[in-house]
């Protein structure tokens, strides 16, 4: 799997491209600013493109803007926005339009990397990533008295994993239980929460962070 | 227009100061006034009608009469006051002549031509309000002293008035007795006090031709006085050169004089002044500035279409009150031009309709008081520049501040965060060569923890000091509040694109202390944000359906805010009556 990483700060980028490396990802171009990435994809479209959010010249969100000119220009590369810090309001701006293939994570989340690799792995396969942190935070500030209080411990830990944007296997390999314990789970959330059952892994994670968004 | 000097400043605000005297003072002033005339009369009442003598002893009845009623109606010029000193120091000769005590005949002698200084007073006085100015005016009254002072005085210590002829009666104070030299002081005194009076008279006349039209009008009281002064001067060359008393001349002095008060008081009641006008004009004039002072100005002055025209002498030009350029009429046309000045500069014109100068008493008077007016906006325009320059240097303390937290935040992710993030990466690649070395590599392990819990504690930290979150904007900035309030939030960004930085800043930290409020104090159930951005005003609205009865203690993080909110001119307002919620709102003004 051909990657692009862009990352202004040189050690994080060459620590990244190492790691990457070792999982067995090849990495096809390194970029130092969102001109050099956009450049790069065009040049040679790879599979999936990571990218820094604070580039510069301004250091504010340069990478999402690359990002979104990488998604008009090559609608097939996938891409996992990488930031120091999460924000609910961001994630919601990166998935808004079409959540396939998109992934918004912590930085440090790289250094883990067997996780890491298999975020990739799934976006890359259309699939879509959410930091844990943001999905944590919407949890536990959600409301006290809505349905999520009727969902078991086990559905709170699914749910977790959904909005994260693991499909049903991924639940059942995260959680340790059967595929389908995993799919009952999730059909259980889905009724308790009221939402429809869209089908599409990228879907549910658009519906149920939209339903945290708003309890 | 003469020019404004200081003192003229100074004359026109005591007038704002003219104190109105008790009715126990005008009766007072009268009953002498009467008791004054009567007993000048007393000769002609019980003895033989003079009638020269009947219109002399009329004269100070009628500077008095008259005086009194123009000192009552014009309590802002002191004519009318000079005209009763004038009528009560006239008295002297008929009320104490006719007494032949020593001491009455000396003190009759001594005082009988006191008149003339309140008399020329007034004639060269009538434009000013009564007010001596500096220099020919107060030399002019000061050089009477000579003959009617000194010289009378000189020549009452060496003339024997036993037998007098004009005057007769013991001289008390006749210590040298010298006829010749006497009659030489005499003949010095009416001769000084002729060529002082013909003085006075050309002075009078002098200004009467260089007048324009309106002002020649106005100027008629202090001519008639003047045509009086000359009768008396003629009346003494007279006397010098031939010896006699010319009857016609006399005749002519004493009905000019009888004449003279009933002239200055009609001047005096012709000027709108009279009809109260300056007392509104003093009233107003007290907060009138800029656009104002031109409206009160023009309402005193009866002129709608007046203007102020501000003279700009860096720019060489005159301008409005809104830095508007003024062109000032061709003299001549329809409008004319009163220049106001303050310490002997010109800083602005009148520019009036031309039937003004019909009146110029109330004219000179109105752009005096348009001086000080001009002061008091002067000093109004420098502190509201200094109110200005306070404002913005309290935001520039604020943007100072909040451009160092941003700063030291973009240090702390580029720095020390990227640092850390660089270094587990590191461990990572490490820990996977130590794959053979378990004990190292749960080392390894354990510095990688470590080093992610140090990583989410810097992340919070950079979070305090500057909400990073900001960069993609107030929206999603407020989403994440929203995301994380414990009390459910919804957000309502209704303002198109992004606010200017510090509105952004400022109403998210007033988003963060009122959500804290919320879940610690509200009970609420809900709450929602709403930003709107109307006519260059940002509003945000926190509202909850809480408990409500938000008190001062509560506020006191808004209250810090409140500082924030105003350094960026704008206002923060909390609404929370008790059981029906809290409001919280802030206006920041953000441009157009």
């Amino acid at each position: 799997m051909r990657v692009v990483i862009a990352d202004d700060n040189l050690l994080v980028r060459k620590g990244i491209v190492a790691l990457l490396g070792e999982a067995g990802f090849e990495v096809s171009a390194e970029a130092g600013t969102a001109a050099e990435l956009l450049d790069a994809v065009d040049a040679d479209a790879p599979d999936i493109a990571i990218v820094d959010i604070r580039m510069p010249p301004t250091q504010t969100e340069e990478g999402l803007v690359a990002a979104h000119a990488i998604r008009a220009r090559h609608p097939g590369v996938a891409i996992v926005v990488l930031s120091s810090h999460v924000e609910h309001g961001v994630a919601t701006r990166v998935l808004a339009e079409d959540p396939a293939g998109l992934g918004y994570l912590l930085k440090d989340r790289v250094t883990d990397l067997d996780d890491f690799a298999g975020t990739l792995r799934r976006v890359a396969a259309g699939g879509t990533a959410l930091d844990p942190l943001v999905v944590s935070r919407l949890l536990d500030a959600g409301d006290d008295d809505g349905p999520l209080q009727t969902l078991t411990p086990r559905e709170r830990e699914v749910l977790q994993l959904l909005a994260e944007g693991c499909s049903n296997p991924g639940i059942a390999e995260r959680t340790g239980i059967t595929r389908r314990s995993a799919e009952k789970h999730v059909s259980s959330i889905f009724a308790k929460l009221g939402l429809p059952d869209t089908g599409t892994e990228d879907r549910r994670v658009l519906a149920v962070l939209r339903y945290l968004q708003s309890a | 227009m003469t020019s404004l000097a200081p003192s003229e400043v100074a004359r026109i605000r005591s007038r704002f100061a003219a104190r109105s005297h008790s009715r126990t003072f005008w009766i007072a002033w009268w009953a002498a006034a009467i008791a004054g005339e009567l007993l000048a009369l007393r000769p002609f009442i019980t003895g033989p009608v003079d009638g020269i003598g009947v219109v002399f002893a009329l004269v100070g009845g009628s500077f008095c009469a008259f005086g009194l009623i123009a000192w009552h109606r014009r309590p802002d010029s002191r004519s009318g006051a000079l005209m009763t000193a004038t009528g009560f120091l006239f008295f002297a000769a008929p009320v104490l002549g006719p007494l032949e005590a020593p001491l009455a005949f000396t003190v009759y002698v001594l005082v009988v031509d006191l008149w003339i200084f309140p008399f020329v007073a007034l004639l060269l006085t009538f434009l000013t309000a009564g007010r001596l100015q500096p220099g020919v005016d107060r030399w002019l009254v000061a050089s009477f002293a000579l003959p009617v002072i000194v010289l009378q005085a000189a020549w009452l210590l060496t003339a024997d008035l036993v037998d007098g002829t004009d005057l007769t009666g013991k001289n008390l104070l006749l210590v040298f007795p010298d006829a010749d030299f006497a009659h030489q002081i005499d003949r010095l005194q009416r001769g000084s006090l002729a060529l002082l009076g013909a003085v006075t008279v050309v002075v009078i006349l002098a200004r009467w031709l260089r007048a324009s039209g309106p002002r020649r009008r106005a100027l008629l009281p202090s001519l008639a006085g003047a045509f009086a002064l000359a009768c008396f001067a003629a009346l003494l060359v007279n006397d010098l050169i031939s010896g006699t008393r010319s009857q016609f001349l006399l005749w002519c002095a004493a009905c000019s004089l009888v004449a003279v008060p009933a002239a200055f008081l009609a001047g005096l009641l012709r000027s709108r002044l009279a009809r109260g006008g300056l007392a509104d004009l003093v009233r107003d004039l007290g907060s009138a500035h800029g656009a104002d002072l031109e409206r009160v100005l023009a309402r005193t002055l009866g002129d709608p279409e007046l203007r102020v025209a501000y003279w700009l002498p860096e720019y060489d030009a005159y301008a409005d009150a809104d830095g508007q350029p003024v062109e000032l009429p061709e003299p001549g046309g329809d409008l004319a031009v009163a220049p106001v000045e303050r310490d002997g500069r010109q800083i602005a014109v009148l520019v009036h309709d031309a039937s003004l100068d019909d009146d110029p008493e109330l004219l000179e008077a109105v752009t005096a008081a348009a001086a000080i007016a001009l002061e008091n906006a002067h000093l109004h325009a420098e502190s509201a520049a200094r109110l200005a320059d306070l404002r913005a240097s309290r935001e520039r303390i604020v943007s100072a501040g909040d451009a160092e937290r941003r700063r030291l935040e973009r240090d702390l992710h580029d720095g020390a965060q990227q640092r850390l993030v660089a270094i587990s990466l590191q461990l990572r690649l490490l820990q996977n060569r130590l794959r053979d070395d378990p004990s190292a590599e749960q080392l390894v392990t354990t510095a990688s923890e470590e080093l992610a819990r140090s990583l989410a504690e810097l992340r919070e930290l950079a979070r305090g000091i500057h909400p990073a979150v900001l960069e993609h904007g107030l929206a999603a900035a407020l989403d994440g509040l929203a995301a994380r309030s414990t009390v459910p939030a919804t957000v309502s960004y209704e303002a198109d694109g992004r606010l200017p930085e510090q509105v952004e800043l400022a109403a998210y930290f007033v988003a963060c202390e009122a959500l804290a409020n919320v879940s610690k104090y509200a009970q609420a159930n809900s709450v929602s944000m709403r930003v709107q951005r109307t006519n260059g005003l940002a509003t945000i609205e926190i509202a909850d359906d809480g408990v409500g009865g938000a008190d001062d203690s509560l506020g006191s993080g808004l209250r810090g805010l409140a500082d924030r909110v105003e350094a960026l001119d704008g206002r923060l307002r909390v609404v929370s009556p008790p059981g029906g919620g809290t409001t919280v709102s802030a206006e920041l003004p953000c441009g157009s």
